[in-house]
């Protein structure tokens, strides 16, 4: 596929009084036009994820469209978690590559933070899992990690290698809300969620916005800044829960990841940086085995001696994600991902940076997405 | 304080919920393909077929997988901390959410065998549980 991420941008992340989603989402937009040197004129798609505190849900599209003053002839809104911006990367592609948009801008805000968003309602349709008690996204990936300590002997001190790293890498990035470096020995020491996850291995709650802007690789190689290319895109869901046995491991995430691989031409060992899905620090662990980098049950040894540290073999999740960065349900993943192949990204730049994997992750475990990124 | 919350009883569920209350466990297995399916559903996610019986089954399975709350995400549990919520797999095949009892949190390991027990929870409702069974 000849599409592009032409421009990106973020608004100020954390803690932002005041700030609303849909405000949030229109100055990301203007940030992303600046970064592209795009006129909004020129947008002609319009692709969102409505905020956690939006309270017009789906018709977030009509919303933002109105407050942006645009006429999309490609537009809609989709609420699929932290695979969201993903998939929505992969229909902005099949809009430039079908001619249906020109310039398509995918754009998320929410005010988690000062909203007050929780996440911490009860899965399940019908008879909601509360019954027993079973509330919180944590609660999901806790169950997760449970069952893969049992069968591959994963050990609460690889999780806390991932909440390390993440917070290393924040540290160099001053649009970090979390940068005061952690050890493992303070992961240990906060304390317990779920059982076995504790507070160091939950991701942030916050207030922010993000917009990429996606155009055909000829019309980005025009613009100001290094085009990054969209190799290869693909998403995987299960929408079953727990009527799907292998539901906890979440094996539509590698569907998902050898769809992108295929689509790129390339392959894991191609890979020289990765933003994975971290809402908890166990999600980072099955992603480094869904994404090929290696084999099922070996993600809590290969998260060991550095590996996935800045100057490591697979540097991963090089903004601090959403442990640390900002909790942006992964669109600052595809954010870092582009600044990375830019080669823009300073104290954290990871030398010679050609293709990047994303990946995002969402609902109760359901939606998987990844996306290969690559230097144009 | 918040109530716990308790099943709405409809009429696609009522069979559960009224064999619970009798001491027992039933499931809805589709008469086409013959494969029991929970959670309950009006058709059969495999095969798509509306026709299903309300199936008794043994009660036994294995934790699948555990978690043991801290945190309290609602307040009517607040003072129920640490407890515990359990993924367990029935020997018929499916997968249900529960809380196993009569043993301590600390206990709890994956794949251990349970059976069910069922609690009085109101006139209406009696919830499944589960608690730890000999060696099988």
């Amino acid at each position: 596929m000849t599409v592009a991420i032409v421009g990106v941008g973020a608004t100020a992340q954390g803690k932002l009084p005041g700030a609303t989603p849909l405000g949030l989402q229109v100055e990301a937009v203007r940030l992303a036009l600046a970064d592209a040197g795009l006129d909004k004129a020129e947008v002609d798609g319009l692709l969102t994820q409505p905020g956690t505190t939006a309270s017009e849900g789906a018709r977030n599209y009509l919303r933002l469209g109105e407050a942006l003053g645009l006429a999309p002839r490609f537009t809609a809104s989709l609420s699929m978690g932290g695979a969201t911006g993903l998939v929505l990367l992969q229909l902005a592609s099949f809009a430039v590559a079908s001619g249906a948009a020109n310039a398509v801008a995918c754009v998320f805000g929410d005010a988690a933070r000062t909203g007050g968003s929780r996440f911490s309602a009860a899965a399940g349709w019908g008879d909601s899992w509360g019954i027993w008690g079973m509330f919180s996204a944590a609660a999901n990936s806790a169950l997760t990690a449970r069952r893969h300590m049992h069968e591959f002997g994963t050990t609460s001190l690889q999780l806390a290698e991932v909440a390390v790293a993440c917070r290393r890498h924040a540290s160099l990035n001053e649009a970090a809300s979390m940068r005061e470096p952690i050890t493992v020995e303070d992961h240990q020491a906060s304390r317990m969620v779920v059982d076995p996850l504790r507070l160091l291995d939950c991701c942030l709650i916050s207030d922010g916005g993000v917009a990429f802007i996606v155009t055909s690789l000829e019309r980005a190689r025009a613009r100001r800044r290094r085009p990054v290319a969209v190799l290869g895109v693909g998403q995987a869901n299960s929408p079953e829960t727990i009527g799907n046995p292998a539901w906890w491991y979440v094996p539509h995430q590698e569907t998902a990841a050898q769809a992108a691989y295929r689509m790129a031409g390339v392959a894991p060992r191609d890979i020289h940086v990765a933003q994975l899905y971290d809402n908890f620090t166990i999600s980072v662990i099955v992603w480094l085995e869904h994404a090929g980098f290696c084999k099922r049950g070996e993600g809590g040894a290969f998260v060991e001696g550095g590996r996935i540290r800045l100057g490591g073999a697979l540097p991963v999740n090089t903004a601090g994600g959403n442990l640390s960065e900002s909790y942006m349900q992964g669109w600052l993943h595809i954010v870092e991902g582009v600044r990375q192949l830019r080669g823009e990204c300073g104290a954290r730049q990871v030398p010679g940076a050609e293709l990047c994997l994303v990946t995002g992750r969402g609902m109760t475990l359901n939606c998987a997405a990844a996306a290969v990124l690559a230097r144009g | 304080m918040a109530d716990k919350p308790l099943p709405t009883i409809t009429d696609e569920n009522r069979p559960f919920w009224e064999a619970t209350r009798h001491g027992e466990l039933r499931l809805q297995r589709c008469r086409q393909c013959d494969r029991y399916r929970y959670p309950i559903a009006a058709s059969c996610p495999r095969c798509l077929s509306l026709d299903a019986e309300w199936a008794a089954v043994s009660g036994r399975g294995r934790v699948f997988s555990y978690v043991v709350f801290h945190q309290v995400y609602h307040q009517a549990f607040k003072d129920d901390v640490p407890y515990n919520v359990v993924l367990v797999r029935l020997d018929e095949g499916p997968f249900m959410f529960s809380n196993v009892v009569g043993v301590g949190n600390e206990q709890l390991r994956c794949d251990m065998p349970v059976t069910v027990v069922f609690e009085r929870v109101t006139d209406e409702v009696t919830l499944p549980r589960f608690r730890p069974e000999e060696d099988r």
